[in-house]
């Protein structure tokens, strides 16, 4: 049984979290947040962020994560490093399980985020983290005058590609359809450094390691035709899931993609639980979003809260 | 008991961060190893951890075994330092 019932919980201290803490945490809602992985999510291993406002010169996504943390921590919110592993409705309380012990909060905000997709093609799982990678920042040093293949025709996989440049010798980037989803300033500058090829139409197929246990190529088909891009390392950006494995037995509707759904106050059919950010049903997968999204939560999560100390908890299902 | 621990890092890795932030949080005292200023630790660090990728986290222990932690992994890192 948990010592003390927290005003507010929010799962994972990505941009939406951090925004909607400046708010609850100003207000003096007591306010917590757990995170599992990185403070600031996908946004902080992002290299370079040039599309989040107030930042005229654009901002790296690590520094723009400790500021957001900063600003969460200055009015008094508390981020604790562990994993939530369920949520249960206990009475007018959520109980929330977690590398932590039990805990208990009177509103949840499911701040999750996502993670990146697998491509799931041989060789992939037996070379991750030697030779097969999901963040640029990380391990791009690993790979200078190496050559290297990007998989993904998106936003991610062009800017991550662009920033791998800054190490590896050659990248050709497989793009499965026949045209980028990426932006167009992305796709121009992408397309224009001399160390970026770009294959459409072509399928990443297998990861081949050699005799050092590394990767030595990328077998792939394109136009029909099998091909073979001879490399030291793989990175994949082909897309996100959402984060909810958490949400499982706690009676949260989820939309046919995994994503969670919520009402125009961003309440999800479980009356106090919350959701905002890239996890949610309808997300736009922007930073500047998710941050307007957990202002948005926060002022719902207040006006709940308000309901709750007056005793009067709304019964409706949440979707209007 | 651990002797010494290293964090091997880049410059721009978020991982690495979460890694210096949780020690510091324990008051574990560290020394920081930047690939991106000493590139050529590149290989020590592949012989010991068997990974590309930051961050690894050495532990050497007083009876001079020594333990690697690949990645930001709070369980594993809980239980060796």
């Amino acid at each position: 049984m948990a010592d003390k019932v927290h005003d507010v919980i929010m799962i994972g201290a990505g941009p939406t979290s951090l925004a909607a803490a400046v708010y609850t945490s100003r207000e003096d809602i007591e306010t917590l947040i757990f995170e599992k992985g990185i403070i600031g999510g996908l946004a902080a291993i992002t290299d370079q962020i040039d599309n989040y406002p107030g930042f005229e010169e654009g901002i790296e996504g690590l520094q723009l994560a400790e500021k957001l943390q900063k600003q969460a921590e200055r009015f008094g919110a508390t981020i604790e490093l562990g994993e939530v592993q369920s949520v249960k409705k206990d009475g007018d309380v959520f109980s929330l399980s977690t590398t932590s012990g039990e805990l208990q909060a009177k509103t949840l905000l499911i701040g999750t985020g996502s993670e990146w997709k697998k491509l799931k093609i041989p060789g992939e799982d037996d070379f991750y983290g030697r030779g097969v990678h999901n963040c640029a920042t990380c391990d791009g040093a690993f790979y200078r005058d190496k050559k290297l293949v990007v998989v993904g025709g998106g936003n991610s996989s062009a800017q991550e590609a662009l920033f791998l440049t800054k190490f590896a010798s050659h990248i050709d980037i497989l793009i499965r359809g026949d045209k980028w989803k990426a932006s167009d300033v992305l796709v121009d500058e992408a397309e224009k450094n001399d160390k970026i090829t770009v294959h459409f139409n072509t399928t990443t197929d297998e990861i081949v390691g050699g005799d050092e246990n590394k990767v030595t190529a990328v077998k792939g088909t394109k136009d029909g035709q099998e091909t073979t891009f001879e490399v030291d390392g793989v990175f994949v950006f082909i897309g996100l899931k959402p984060v909810t494995y958490f949400l499982e037995g706690s009676g949260v509707e989820l939309d046919e993609y995994g994503f969670v759904k919520t009402n125009h106050k961003l309440m999800t059919n479980v009356p106090g639980i919350f959701c905002a950010g890239d996890v949610r049903s309808g997300a736009t997968m922007q930073i500047a979003a998710a941050v307007g999204e957990g202002a948005a939560a926060a002022l719902s999560i207040r006006e709940y809260l308000e309901n709750y100390q007056r005793e009067m908890i709304p019964n409706g299902n949440g979707q209007d | 008991m651990s002797k010494k621990i290293t964090v091997f890092t880049t410059n721009t890795c978020a991982y690495c961060a979460m890694v210096k932030k949780w020690l510091d949080s324990k008051g574990v005292k560290y020394n920081v190893v930047n690939l991106d200023e000493n590139p050529e630790k590149q290989k020590e660090i592949y012989e010991k951890s068997g990974a590309l990728t930051v961050p690894v986290t050495l532990i050497e222990k007083e009876d001079s075994t020594e333990e690697v932690v690949i990645g930001y992994n709070l369980a594993r890192l809980a239980s060796v330092v």
